[in-house]
């Protein structure tokens, strides 16, 4: 489905992706690991087409991702449908009046009418448990509150590929229960996840396969959650795992 | 390989368990694409200033500072058509020894204003006689380029530290600190709202303007939030309001030199004002 051949990226002259080799099955559960400033979110942003890879190449269903087929609004549009986004900063996601509206925003634009929209907006409210938000303001929501609203307006778009930054970062542990649980129902309904995070804890239960990124932005090992798990060496040569904060 | 949820039975929406055969509508969405990129130049501009490792004429910021100033008033007082070339020529000098991408950009801007200027004049051209425009354009070619070249020269926290030379008032100095801080992070956000609203653009949007309003609103909210955060980080961290800034200033040959242009300039301003 998803197939990255020796992508490399970088910033203003500072590389932030190194030669990434990486290929995700359609219904694969996965997991980016990593240090802070590893690639995680650059990854996240290049497979969702917001930057386009310096070199090497990206394939969707064995179509090449370009710069040039992402100016192509048809396209564009199609290729935004299908993988969905869930951007680590839920406020820069959101920018309707109501949860309401933020969450038909998408299913409105794909033309449909508004009882299909409705039917939409109120499955997704439900899914998130959220029933009962419909009229509230998103701006003035709390941080789980949002962070589940924002997951539930790329919900609307039934996307087959979601992408998540950092989705438990900054969440209450009953908010992170919530939304691991729903990922791995998401993932048994036959969405292909993939996950950026460095919450170990929770690696296992949402993944089933890890993709470890080391400090000079390159994959260090793309194996098994368990087995990625278990090497705790390599953890800490990823800055994953800390000798004196770790010990048993 | 999928994974097994303890409530696998618990029901998802029919519609979600389905493909999406959704073949987009013709829409034109240029103004988020325009705006998207018009943002990415400014924190790109932002970042490669605040970045710069060393000044590339190698004259301390304050001498730089109080060179550019004196330039301008200079500029703007002198009615004699041989200092402003003399000062033209100087500040093409100094244009010269920059990277061809920066010269294009700092001339563009430059005959942008001179010319902008000419049009503004115009009307005046014709209502009074021997008129001519030109020394006022001139003016503003330089001086312009005399600002542009001190921008792009010099880091712009540099720049606010070395107004404290010319004795402007700390406050302002905090000011003009933190608007550069905050054009850089609220920008970022800003980019990253737009992205997020290209993303969920997947297909006609009869209604743009409302959504950008709320992109526009959002970060108005979030500008407020920022401002009323550091307002509490400050008085917890015993901010007074008095703001000291300490620079350390080197004193070189290129100081040396940078100044003794500008005396230059000035003792020739004075001599041509007595003739």
């Amino acid at each position: 489905m998803i197939e990255l051949k020796d992508i490399s990226y970088s910033y203003e002259g500072e590389m932030a992706l190194r030669d990434i080799n990486l290929t995700i099955d359609r219904g694969e559960a996965i997991v980016l690991l990593g240090a802070n400033g590893s690639g995680k979110s650059t990854l996240l942003k290049l497979l969702n087409g917001i930057i386009s890879p310096d070199k090497g190449t990206y394939q969707w269903n064995g179509q090449e991702i370009t710069a040039k087929m992402l100016q192509k609004p048809a396209f564009a549009k199609q290729f935004h449908q299908k993988i969905g986004f869930v951007f680590q900063n839920s406020d820069t996601q959101l920018f309707c009046a109501t949860v309401y509206d933020e969450i038909a925003f998408g299913p409105r634009q794909m033309g449909m009418d508004e009882p299909q929209v409705k039917e939409r907006v109120e499955d997704c409210l439900a899914l998130l448990g959220l029933g009962g938000f419909e009229e509230r303001q998103p701006y003035h929501l709390s941080g789980g509150e949002k962070r589940k609203i924002a997951i539930a307006c790329v919900l609307a778009l039934n996307p087959e590929v979601l992408v998540l930054d950092e989705p438990m970062n900054g969440l209450d542990p009953r908010t992170v229960r919530f939304l691991s649980e729903l990922l791995v129902r998401l993932n048994d309904a036959g969405k292909t996840l993939i996950t950026s995070t460095h919450r170990l804890e929770l690696v296992r239960e949402i993944s089933s396969r890890a993709v470890l990124f080391q400090e000079n932005h390159s994959i260090a090992a793309d194996r098994h959650t368990s087995e990625i798990l278990g090497d705790i060496e390599l953890l800490k040569q990823t800055n994953l795992v800390d000798e004196y904060y770790h010990a048993p | 390989m999928t994974l097994r949820s303890e409530q696998h039975g618990k029901s998802m929406p029919r519609w979600m368990l389905a493909d999406e055969d959704y073949v987009p509508a013709t829409d034109k969405d240029s103004f988020v694409n325009r705006s998207i990129l018009g943002l990415m130049e400014v924190l790109s501009l932002v970042r490669s200033q605040s970045s710069r490792a060393a000044d590339r004429f190698s004259a301390s910021a304050p001498v730089k500072v109080l060179g550019t100033l004196l330039l301008v008033v200079l500029t703007a007082m002198t009615r004699s058509e041989i200092f402003l070339i003399t000062v033209i020529t100087y500040l093409l000098l100094q244009l010269s020894v920059m990277r061809a991408g920066e010269i294009s950009s700092v001339l563009k801007l430059s005959f942008g204003a001179a010319a902008f200027t000419a049009i503004l004049l115009l009307p005046a051209v014709f209502l009074i006689e021997g008129y001519s425009p030109v020394r006022i354009c001139a003016k503003l070619f330089a001086t312009v380029m005399a600002v542009n070249l001190l921008s792009r020269t010099t880091r712009w926290d540099h720049i606010a530290g070395a107004l404290k030379y010319v004795r402007i008032p700390d406050l302002f100095i905090f000011v003009l600190d933190s608007t550069i801080k905050y054009i850089l992070l609220l920008g970022e956000f800003s980019l990253e709202q737009l992205q997020a609203l290209k993303l969920r653009s997947v297909g006609k949007n009869r209604s743009k303007y409302t959504a950008l309003s709320g992109v526009a609103g959002t970060l108005f909210l979030r500008s407020v939030e920022m401002a009323e955060e550091m307002h509490s980080a400050m008085e917890c961290r015993g901010f007074t309001g008095e703001y000291r800034v300490i620079q350390t200033v080197r004193f070189g040959t290129a100081d040396i030199l940078h100044l003794t242009i500008h005396i230059g300039l000035l003792v020739f301003f004075i001599f041509l004002s007595r003739g």
